[in-house]
């Protein structure tokens, strides 16, 4: 009982501190101009400055909805650009196409990552969209900035896929927009780091190249970019590997993309 | 005895701060308060919450019956209440503090009791001087009259200390 009024004490004195102090500042502000006015500056001065605290207290805790909306806007952007994309290689391969009729390859469906693993070598990634959303395995993930995976096996709710950084996975990549095809794959040296495999002696991959997804496949949309290249080296005396940076950084993916293609079954059918 | 002689002394140094306040404006750079060591010198026993409510009438008193603005002497004294006893602990030591003599030039020294002095003045003409000027004086003219302030009223704070405490 003593230790609490011992404890109260300090908080009494404070108290009584500030009593004292409002009482004199009340009175001075009764008896001079002066120090009405410069005490009403202070004090809205101390109210602006706490009013800007709780505003940018209530904006940082906003940010993880800001984020959400700026996901779904990327979300659209990207679905734009890629139909666009699309229609330009049409409208390049058939100059007569009439374009209010193009329909796009693929239906994207926007995810978030619940899971994604980045410390083996077979590297998987569970995504918060399944079945009832529209998944179907064998769907390409995809962000803005390039290959995250493929969707493997899918849930109600919930998808599974193994992610790029998966020796098991090989995305088919072009070197420019215009290049030579060649498949991608992940060499186990760095979340950012992957290998173009098979490239011929006779041709020279110059080093700053953007790699971009081929569309030689029923999986990945075309022209996603993927990294940039590195330098090439000579294996087994008979073909180039030639490496090259992801865009991707794993380590702060949040947001991704789920391409499917739903002629796939189509293509696979006519190719047996 | 001791305690009506305090008082009445206490009073007096009351009556002459007024006198001073009203009649003997040195300079306008030149504030002369023995206010500070009036709040130093209150019995030891005293705790900071009656100290702070001595110094809040003391200031009352003072604005009250001088020219000056109501208010701005209890806004810069209070402050010496509160710290006053954190003050003594600090500079004298616990040891010290916690013995029954209340302070006085003879048992505690003239340095330790000047530099208890001085410190209060300070923070007693810190505030008196920011609110008094209320942004309408510069810093370096602002700060030259607060420390022509403390440079004289250290001193006859000192003097005072000896009529209040001639133990």
């Amino acid at each position: 009982m003593a230790q609490r009024g011992n404890s109260l004490v300090p908080l009494v004195t404070a108290a009584v501190f500030i009593f004292l102090e409002i009482a004199a500042m009340s009175m001075l502000k009764r008896s001079s101009v002066l120090q009405d006015i410069w005490l009403n500056r202070a004090s809205h001065n101390v109210m602006a400055w706490s009013w800007g605290g709780v505003s940018r207290l209530r904006n940082y805790f906003s940010l993880q909805k800001q984020n959400d909306i700026l996901a779904g806007r990327n979300f659209e952007l990207f679905k734009e650009l890629q139909r666009y994309k699309e229609m330009e290689k049409h409208i390049q391969a058939m100059s007569k196409l009439d374009s209010l009729r193009f329909r796009s390859r693929f239906n994207y469906i926007p995810a978030e990552i619940t899971a994604m693993g980045t410390n083996t070598r077979h590297n998987y990634i569970i995504l918060n969209k399944g079945s009832r959303d529209g998944v179907k395995p064998n769907s390409a993930i995809v962000t803005p900035n390039g290959v995250v995976g493929v969707i493997y096996s899918v849930d109600k709710n919930y998808s599974y896929g193994l992610s790029l950084l998966n020796d098991k996975i090989s995305v088919s990549a072009r070197i420019g927009k215009e290049g030579m095809v060649a498949p991608l794959r992940w060499d186990g040296n760095g979340t950012n780091h992957a290998i173009l495999k098979n490239i011929p002696l006779h041709l020279t991959v110059a080093e700053g190249d953007t790699v971009l997804t081929s569309g030689v496949s029923s999986v990945y949309p075309a022209d996603i970019p993927i990294g940039i290249t590195m330098g090439s080296r000579l294996i087994d005396g008979a073909v180039n590997i030639v490496d090259v940076r992801l865009f991707v950084d794993f380590a702060s993916l949040r947001y991704v993309i789920i391409a499917e293609n739903p002629d796939r079954d189509i293509i696979e059918e006519l190719e047996r | 005895m001791k305690k009506g002689r305090f008082i009445l002394v206490y009073i007096i140094l009351m009556v002459v701060q007024i006198i001073l306040c009203n009649f003997f404006g040195l300079s306008r750079y030149v504030l002369i308060s023995v206010l500070p060591v009036l709040i130093l010198m209150l019995p030891k026993d005293m705790g900071p919450i009656v100290s702070m409510l001595v110094a809040f009438a003391t200031g009352f008193a003072i604005d009250f019956f001088s020219t000056g603005m109501l208010g701005i002497t209890p806004m810069a004294l209070v402050p010496v209440g509160l710290v006053r006893r954190f003050l003594i602990t600090l500079l004298f030591g616990d040891d010290q503090a916690s013995r029954e003599d209340n302070l006085s030039l003879a048992r505690f020294g003239i340095i330790k009791l000047t530099l208890a002095i001085a410190v209060t003045c300070s923070l007693y003409f810190l505030i008196y001087i920011w609110v008094d000027s209320a942004g309408t004086v510069g810093f370096w003219a602002a700060a030259l009259r607060f420390f022509l302030s403390v440079l004289v009223s250290t001193p006859v704070s000192v003097f005072v200390s000896r009529l209040l405490r001639p133990e």
